[in-house]
Parts: C-alpha cells; sequence; structure tokens
C-alpha cells in the first residue's frame, strides 16, 4: 500500500518535472493527421510546422506518436479511404484537414464509432461528433474594408481579388468583404478577378482587366495573390493602390521595399499554417480527458506597419508568416470557447 | 472574293476571329480606352500558353492517344530548380536556363522511355511520370519561393514597345517550330506517324526516333515555360503549372490542329492563346460571376471547335 504510494507520488513527480505537461495520460496515445492536399507554400508550411511541434512532443513523451498522411489527388473518396485506414490501424486520435466540408461525414462518423477523437481544423467538417477549428474568414475579409475605412475615409474604387471559384474559404472571405461595403457604403468594388491564392494567376486577372477600370484606390485580397497584383499595378503608369496582403514572404518583402523607398503603407492579414499545431494541442487535450467545447476559433494572424519588419525577419524566405502553437495556447483557446 | 473564301477554309482563321471579336466587345467596354493596354498584356500573358502549347501540339500530332500530361508537373519542376540553381545571381542566368532544358530532356526521355520500353499508354505513362516530377519538385524546396535574378526578372517583364521580351520567345519559339513542321522532313514524318503509324513505318519513317524527339521537344518547351513563368510572375510556385494543362490541349484544339492526329496548326496556338486571356478578361471586365464565366469559356470554346473543324469533316 505505503510502496504503491510511494510509487504514484514519484510517477506524479516526474510528470511535473518535465516543463509544461502537468498530466501524461496520453503518452502511450497515437495521433494521425489526414491531409488533403500539400501542393502549395501554405500547406507545406503547415507540415513543416506539425512535424516540428509534434516531433518535440513525442521526443518528450507527451504522445507515442504523430504521423502525418498527405493524399496525392485531393479527392474526398481519397481521403475517405484514408481516414478508414487510420482507423483500422488503431490510431486514438485523427487530426483532419479535409478535402470537403460534408463529403467526410461518413468517413468520420465511423472514426467517431470506433472510439476516435477527430479534430477538423482549416478545412473542417459538419459531422457533428468532430471537433472544429475554424477561422472566421468573413471576419477576415470585413477587417480589410475596416481598415482600408480607416486609411481612406473618403472611400473610392476597390478591386476583390478572389480565390479558387467554387471553394467554400473563397466565398466566405469574399462575403466578408461584401459585408464591409455595405457597412462602409463610401467604396465601391468596380472589379473582381479570381486569382486562385497564386500570385501568377493573380498577376495575369489584373492585368486583363486593369486596362477597363477606373482609377482603384484599393486592392482587397485573399493572400498569396497581393504580390502579383502589384506586379500588374507595376507594369502600367497608375498610382499603386492599397494592397492589402497575405502574410507571403515575397508579399511582405515587396512591401519593405516600398516602405523604405516612399512610405507605402497597407496591413497584412492571413490565418498562420501553424494551426496545425493548435489541433495537434486540442487533440492531446481532448485525449487527456479534458472538457473541450466542440467548436473552437483560430485567432489571425495579423501584420501591420509597425511590427513588419519583426515579422518580415522570422518569416522564412519564400515562406509564409508563422506561428507555432503551445500547449498553453490551445488552453488559452480552449478557456476562450468555453465562456 | 476567292482569297476570303481561301481564309475562311484555313482551320487557323476561327481562333483569331473568335479572339478579335472577345477583343472588340472587352475595349467596347471602356468605350475604346483600354484597347492598347488590353492587347499588350494579352500579348505578354498569352506567351506560356504558347510555348507550352507548341509542344502539345507536336505530341497530338503523333496521332489517337498521344498526349503530355506530365506538362504542368515539368513546369513546376523547372522554374523551381532553375530558380534555386541561380539563387538570384545574374551571371547563373543562361546556366539556369540549361538546368531548366536539361530537366525538360530528362522528362521528356523517361516519358518515351516508358511509353515505348513498358509499353504504358501515353496518357499513363504521363501522368505517373507527373506524379514523381511533381514529388520531387515538393522535396526539392518544400515551396519556398525563391526570386529570379534581378536581370533575368527585368528580361521577362520588360521589352520593347511595351510588348514583353517572353512574347518575342514565344514569336521566335513558333517561327522555329513552323519551319520544322512545314519546311523539314520531322515534320512530313510526324504527320505521316499521325495519320498512319503503320503506312509511316512501311515507308521507311524512323518511327520511334520521331516520336521520342517530339515528346522530348514538348518537355523541354515545358520546361522554357516554366523557367520563363517564374522569372516573369517573381518566383516559382508549387502550383505554378496548374492551369496549363488544361490550357495547352485547349490551345491545341481551338487553334484548329485535329486532336485525332496527321494535322497541326501553328498559327492556330496564336489565335487560341490570345482568346483564352481574352475570353477570362472580357467577362471580368463584364462582372459576370465565377460560375457563369466558366459556363460561357466552356460554350465559347465548344462554337469556335465545332467551327474549326467543319473543315475535315467537309473533306472526309
Amino acid at each position: 500500500m505505503m510502496r504503491n504510494q510511494l510509487l504514484l507520488a514519484s510517477a506524479a513527480a516526474l510528470c511535473l518535472a518535465v516543463p509544461g505537461f502537468a498530466t501524461a495520460d496520453t503518452s502511450d496515445k497515437q495521433i494521425a493527421l489526414s491531409n488533403n492536399y500539400a501542393g502549395n507554400s501554405w500547406r507545406q508550411a503547415m507540415l513543416t510546422s506539425w512535424e516540428k511541434v509534434t516531433g518535440a512532443a513525442v521526443e518528450e513523451g507527451v504522445v507515442a506518436a504523430a504521423d502525418a498522411f498527405t493524399t496525392a489527388e485531393n479527392q474526398v473518396t481519397e481521403q475517405a479511404a484514408q481516414i478508414q485506414n487510420l482507423i483500422l490501424q488503431g490510431y486514438d486520435a485523427i487530426v483532419l484537414n479535409a478535402a470537403s466540408p460534408t463529403g467526410l461525414n461518413g468517413a468520420v462518423k465511423e472514426a467517431c464509432d470506433a472510439g476516435i477523437i477527430v479534430v477538423s481544423f482549416d478545412g473542417v467538417v459538419t459531422e457533428p461528433c468532430a471537433w472544429r477549428i475554424a477561422v472566421d474568414f468573413q471576419e477576415m475579409g470585413r477587417s480589410q474594408i475596416e481598415y482600408l475605412a480607416g486609411r481612406l475615409p473618403d472611400g473610392g474604387n476597390l478591386l476583390e481579388i478572389r480565390g479558387l471559384a467554387g471553394v467554400f474559404v473563397d466565398d466566405e472571405i469574399s462575403a466578408g468583404i461584401h459585408a464591409g461595403v455595405e457597412e462602409y457604403p463610401q467604396f465601391e468594388i468596380v472589379g473582381s478577378v479570381h486569382g486562385d491564392w497564386a500570385s501568377d494567376v493573380a498577376q495575369r486577372a489584373v492585368a486583363g482587366i486593369l486596362p477597363s477600370l477606373p482609377d482603384v484606390q484599393g486592392v482587397v485580397t485573399q493572400g498569396g495573390d497581393g504580390y502579383g497584383a502589384a506586379q500588374a499595378f507595376a507594369a502600367t503608369d497608375r498610382e499603386m493602390p492599397i494592397i492589402v496582403m497575405g502574410n507571403r514572404h515575397d508579399e511582405l518583402t515587396w512591401w519593405k521595399e516600398q516602405k523604405d523607398a516612399n512610405g507605402y503603407e497597407t496591413m497584412s492579414v492571413s490565418i498562420a499554417p501553424g494551426v496545425s499545431t493548435l489541433a495537434f494541442w486540442v487533440a492531446q487535450q481532448v485525449l487527456d480527458g479534458v472538457e473541450v467545447p466542440k467548436d473552437l476559433t483560430v485567432p489571425f494572424l495579423r501584420i501591420d506597419q509597425d511590427n513588419l519588419e519583426e515579422n518580415l525577419e522570422t518569416t522564412q524566405e519564400g515562406g509564409v508568416a508563422n506561428v507555432e502553437y503551445t500547449l498553453e495556447d490551445a488552453q488559452a483557446v480552449i478557456a476562450a470557447a468555453s465562456e | 472574293m476567292s482569297a476570303l473564301a481561301s481564309l475562311t477554309r484555313k482551320p487557323w482563321i476561327w481562333s483569331f476571329v473568335a479572339a478579335g471579336l472577345v477583343w472588340l466587345v472587352t475595349v467596347l467596354f471602356t468605350g475604346g480606352a483600354s484597347a492598347l493596354g488590353l492587347t499588350l498584356a494579352a500579348l505578354t500573358f498569352s506567351s506560356f500558353a504558347i510555348i507550352v502549347g507548341t509542344g502539345q501540339m507536336l505530341v497530338i500530332t503523333l496521332g489517337p492517344g498521344n498526349i503530355d500530361l506530365s506538362v504542368p508537373a515539368t513546369m513546376t519542376l523547372a522554374g523551381t530548380l532553375a530558380l534555386k540553381f541561380m539563387a538570384v545571381d545574374n551571371s547563373l542566368i543562361l546556366p539556369g536556363l540549361l538546368v531548366a532544358i536539361a530537366i525538360g530532356l530528362a522528362v521528356g526521355s523517361v516519358n518515351y522511355g516508358l511509353i515505348k520500353l513498358l509499353r504504358i499508354p501515353p496518357i499513363i505513362a504521363t501522368l505517373c511520370m507527373s506524379f514523381i516530377v511533381q514529388s520531387t519538385a515538393i522535396w526539392s524546396n518544400r515551396g519556398l519561393r525563391i526570386k529570379p535574378p534581378p536581370a533575368l526578372a527585368e528580361f521577362a517583364t520588360s521589352g520593347p514597345f511595351g510588348i514583353a521580351n517572353v512574347a518575342l520567345v514565344a514569336l521566335l519559339i513558333t517561327i522555329i517550330a513552323w519551319i520544322f513542321l512545314e519546311r523539314s522532313i520531322y515534320g512530313r514524318w510526324i504527320t505521316s506517324i499521325g495519320q498512319s503509324m503503320a503506312a509511316a513505318r512501311m515507308a521507311g519513317v524512323p518511327v520511334d526516333g520521331a516520336r521520342f524527339l517530339t515528346y522530348v521537344i514538348c518537355a523541354v518547351l515545358a520546361s522554357i515555360a516554366g523557367y520563363l513563368l517564374a522569372s516573369f510572375s517573381g518566383g516559382a510556385a508549387l502550383n505554378m503549372g496548374a492551369e496549363y494543362l488544361l490550357m495547352s490541349i485547349a490551345v491545341v484544339v481551338i487553334g484548329g490542329t485535329s486532336v485525332a492526329g496527321g494535322f497541326s496548326n501553328v498559327p492556330g496556338i496564336w489565335g487560341a492563346s490570345l482568346f483564352m486571356f481574352l475570353v477570362v478578361s472580357m467577362l471580368n471586365t463584364y462582372g459576370l460571376g465565377a460560375g457563369f464565366r466558366m459556363i460561357m469559356t466552356g460554350i465559347i470554346i465548344i462554337a469556335v471547335i465545332l467551327l474549326a473543324s467543319r473543315r475535315n469533316t467537309s473533306l472526309t
């Protein structure tokens, strides 16, 4: 009896000795990342962050395994099959970036029924048994107009660069932008193109519509497209409008060059790819028995004129401005949602 | 009159007519003020589709089943590795181009190796190859954008009379392709292979050599397009080739080249590439929604293909 208590006490002491992790009830748990796409720099940064943070967590014995799996073709059927494999392999939790908000619900339900924790993020699923770490994309769009209203009190003409047509995220950000324009009616959207979140596509689309546009005072974007838009404007003799950036290294570098050359001012907003690590800690907390609300919200990563330099410095050359989340960050997000 | 009649019988004329109409409708929106800007943008941004499309055209000319689906991946890998190799150093611009071309040579050779030695149909062989090539691109740089050397970026984006140099490169490449097709024995070979491989073989055409050369040329042109596109747009991105798969096939077909092979058409590539850029600009200018835009693009493409293929059906 005495001996058992001693053992327990020393085990507890050991757990406390590992900094930051009060409990280690999850040390035998295995977490898998099911990811639908890896073909752009944001997703690559997301996977790198996952590797870095979960690698350390596995080494410290917080969890037994945290393996990442990416499907090749970005297809719902392929990812559903992947989830079924993960169920059979006996993972305790699946962290999911889904190819479709509804298409994977069947596979997710199967996982839940098998007693597996499913935490979806970025591409979230609607299945009620899963957790969702969602981004308030509408607010992301609306905040751009709010910023522009501060810079241009008299309003002006806006060019909207949208993302990939038919994708949920594109509709959400665009809806937020249009809601913002209703709130600040001094602005008018005079043109809208799809830039597919890619610099070269945005550059081509903007160059194609620019000749037929009146003067443009602001460009609202969705991320990854700001540099291409700037290039397209630079190729004409138009005045450079305020282009809202999306945290990519090339966008921030261009902004910094303009800031130094002529005091150019703008802001930059996007989601840190490290949100995958937030999802990891949330899954770990659920496995640990913590009561976690099903719907959580990720904070944006916003860069302004005065913290541009420090963010540019920490952003990997050619990558995306990033934040990797810690267990404490996850606990703060959970606490905020529980209120 | 007979000159006009013979002109309407040229299969490439319809892509130019369509491009001209779309240009006119777009320019009318601003009462003509956008004419120059739109023309220059169209010439500049079409050049990548023209270079890629020329390579795809040669492959499609080889006859039914011949297609290169590895084009987007080859563009991405060539752009990524060439820019990584140059590392923003002006003195490495030419060696960088050679790196891109070497990637094209390698991809094209393996493509045809799979098709010939392993007897895999081209559509599957090149699709498999594109997975390998795309993964190599992801693995080699993890999606980080490296800037092109300043002199190369300057070359790609500027040029005489506001026409970007990339458009002149595209013109040069299409002229060489036209000479090859119309004035060299190689052109006769691939046309005859496309019309009947068995007959070509009996007539003593080196079928394997000509097909090998064609797949290699296509991959090399894709590499050059990737190198130029990455330099033009400020760096290589992992998904930069994505839309050039359908684009390369669409410009070939709209340009009046027979999908069944055996008949190719260089001028049509220009008309079709300009048209593909202008049609998006037109629908953007009139502010139509993305769904409607895609439906319209589809309908317009089908209409142009129907017009362009009338000549072929009336002959047979």
